[in-house]
């Protein structure tokens, strides 16, 4: 397998002079109009006023944008208001804790399952893609019924002395719970491509060289790898600050995530240009977060 | 009228083998309408009728507002159908000269969201307010106290709807705060009121409300009328409270959108809609009242076995706020839950 892999990269792309782009045009006008063009009608929305009951009138005005931090307050005046902050925070929190522990988990079963022979590797792989078959929804509600009243693990605590009629919904384990389900595969399989293509005989050599596992894995294992790691957490992260569903039908929907803060915004808030401009906020934040990943790997690699 | 129509078509659909006249495009609440009346005005006129479905009123205006939405029928609800005649986005049709217009029970004619009544014709009407799980509460449910501001035996067990437009109205009411206030302090009353509630609010979600109030979850639930009558008639252990301070009320009428390709066919399903017979046969389907006449002999809900449908407490219909007043109930709403 690891020689198969090498003898692919080794080989490359054939180059052909003639005409490299215009090929690709089709792509691109879908690129284009798909990805962005909303993109850009977005951070216009997020500069227009306001319509007065939803929509937006073309203009510039940056109110969406300083509605994020001062508001009127309730005596009137304009104040500091934390709040769509500490939603935002909230969110990337939940994105990142969510990310945390698919990556804890993600790791010992993409090793486990990289170091299985071959037929079963296949398997395995496919069972870790299975969920992705069934809507997310349906997945969503399938957590409902297990952690919910009367459900399989309640009832098993009960068994050990839970007081009856338990329900272990509407909290943020629920939520989280939820959330590391429906990603781990988005983890799982990055960090199994790199694992497999780890060369074994560098893992020998770390242990020839008297390092211990916990070295090997630190100094060996974990570098090696990292290129799966960096784009499954990646993978995991993005759609992570964007979900809605989990935190309102697992956590009972006590605390806004930015997803549904936008959703308000642009339905019955009726305030488009905010919803833009946070959206905008969302995504700018998810660029400096891949720029600054990006701008590390590149560092590395020269460093190398 | 023939040659119109071919050129409308012509002009319309170019490229298209079907011709207009025969076509009918529906824009309504998602699972609204009686399948079995689509089918029946499809054979009795030859129209092919296509339904799509919405959830929010907020969808229907931005699909109307973005213009040439190729449909000839939509639903708003009253605060919505007023916004929809006011910024132009809906045809006159006349409807005070249609029979359908004779079908309206006198209650819900010429009411502020249409007061001439030229604009729509009306298709159902209910409530929202708070649901019940009787098998977990027995207690008293006739006023908004119990739920707002629960004892210990509902505390941790009441569960209310993901937006505000309701929510925020009940409250309203239970505070003798006008809808659509435009008074911070008022407002600032509202958001205390759910700040104190929240601590003992297990849920704040719209979606799978059957399954979480009939299961016990949750013992009360904000929820529709219509949705609590169809549960309890498939054998939930659930009722509606009625409670005094009164509910939060909606009407959805039928309309004609600007541009509306097959206006004929939309003025025909109107009248069709407004039928005794099939205005019957309509809320048995839907289970909200009917605001056209029905034949009370053939209904399925009735004030016995359905008294939700039929409330004996004040119903205040909610009303189109002010940019000003909806960001006071936005603010409420994001502090609430920050």
């Amino acid at each position: 397998m690891t020689d198969l892999s090498a003898d692919n990269r080794t080989q490359g792309p054939k180059r052909k002079v003639n005409l490299p782009y215009l090929g690709l045009l089709p792509a691109w006008v879908i690129m284009g109009f798909a990805l962005i063009l909303p993109i850009f009608i977005i951070a216009a929305v997020s500069v227009s006023t306001r319509g007065a009951y939803g929509g937006f009138d073309w203009g510039v005005d940056f109110a969406g944008y300083r509605q994020i931090i001062f508001n009127e307050g309730w005596s009137g005046e304009m104040e500091f208001t934390p709040q769509y902050l500490l939603i935002i925070l909230r969110t990337i929190l939940l994105a990142g804790v969510t990310t945390g522990i698919c990556l804890l988990l993600a790791v010992p079963v993409a090793y486990w399952i990289a170091s299985q022979p071959g037929n079963r590797k296949s398997i395995l792989v496919f069972l870790v893609t299975l969920p992705f078959w069934m809507s997310m929804i349906l997945r969503v509600y399938a957590w409902m019924i297990i952690l919910g009243r009367g459900g399989p693990l309640p009832r098993f605590l009960e068994i050990f002395g839970a007081q009856e009629g338990l329900s272990l919904m509407y909290n943020d384990g629920a939520t989280l719970a939820a959330m590391v389900y429906t990603y781990i595969p988005l983890m799982v399989l990055p960090v199994f491509a790199s694992i497999e293509k780890l060369d074994g005989t560098l893992i020998e050599a770390a242990h020839d060289l008297y390092g211990n596992r916990w070295t090997t894995l630190r100094r060996v294992i974990l570098p090696l790898t990292a290129p799966g790691i960096v784009s499954g957490a990646i993978l995991v992260f993005v759609p992570a600050l964007g979900a809605v569903l989990e935190p309102i039908l697992m956590g009972g929907g006590k605390q806004m995530m930015m997803g549904s803060l936008i959703q308000l915004q642009f339905g019955g808030g009726r305030n488009w240009p905010f919803g833009a401009a946070i959206a905008m906020t969302l995504l700018i934040v998810v660029m400096l977060v891949l720029i600054v990943i990006a701008l590390r790997s590149a560092q590395k690699d020269r460093e190398v | 009228m023939k040659q119109l129509y071919s050129a409308t078509a012509i002009a319309l659909c170019i490229g298209s083998s079907a011709f207009a006249e025969g076509k009918l495009n529906l824009y309504v609440w998602s699972e609204s309408i009686a399948p079995e009346l689509i089918e029946k005005f499809s054979q009795e006129n030859d129209v092919e009728v296509s339904v799509d479905g919405y959830t929010s009123n907020e969808d229907l205006l931005t699909k109307l507002q973005a213009g040439a939405s190729g449909y000839d029928i939509a639903a708003p609800s009253q605060h919505f159908l007023r916004i929809m005649i006011d910024e132009g986005l809906i045809q006159n049709f006349g409807a005070n000269k249609l029979a359908a217009y004779d079908a309206i029970d006198e209650r819900w004619r010429n009411q502020w969201w249409d007061e001439t009544q030229e604009y729509s014709i009306p298709v159902a009407y209910g409530t929202a307010g708070f649901a019940i799980n009787t098998n977990e509460y027995d207690g008293p449910t006739d006023s908004l106290k119990y739920f707002f501001e629960p004892d210990s035996e509902l505390s941790g067990k009441i569960a209310m709807l993901s937006y505000p437009d309701e929510v925020v109205g009940a409250a309203q009411l239970y505070l003798g705060v006008p809808f659509c206030s435009e008074n911070p302090d008022e407002m600032k009353r509202v958001l205390d009121l759910l700040m104190a509630q929240k601590e003992h609010v297990a849920a704040y979600s719209s979606d799978n409300i059957a399954g979480r109030l009939s299961s016990g979850e949750v013992t009360a639930h904000f929820w529709w009328d219509g949705e609590v009558v169809k549960a309890k008639a498939g054998g939930a252990p659930v009722d509606y409270a009625m409670t005094k301070e009164g509910i939060v009320g909606w009407i959805d009428s039928l309309v004609i959108p600007n541009g509306a390709p097959n206006r004929e066919n939309a003025i025909k399903f109107i009248e069709f809609m407004s039928t005794p017979e099939n205005a019957t046969t309509q809320m048995n389907f839907y289970a909200h009242s009917s605001p056209v006449k029905v034949i009370e002999s053939e209904m399925k809900y009735t004030a016995e076995n359905a008294p939700a449908l039929f409330p004996d407490v004040p119903v205040e219909m909610s009303r189109t706020c002010s940019p000003a007043a909806q960001d006071l109930v936005t603010r409420v709403w994001t502090q609430l839950l920050q």
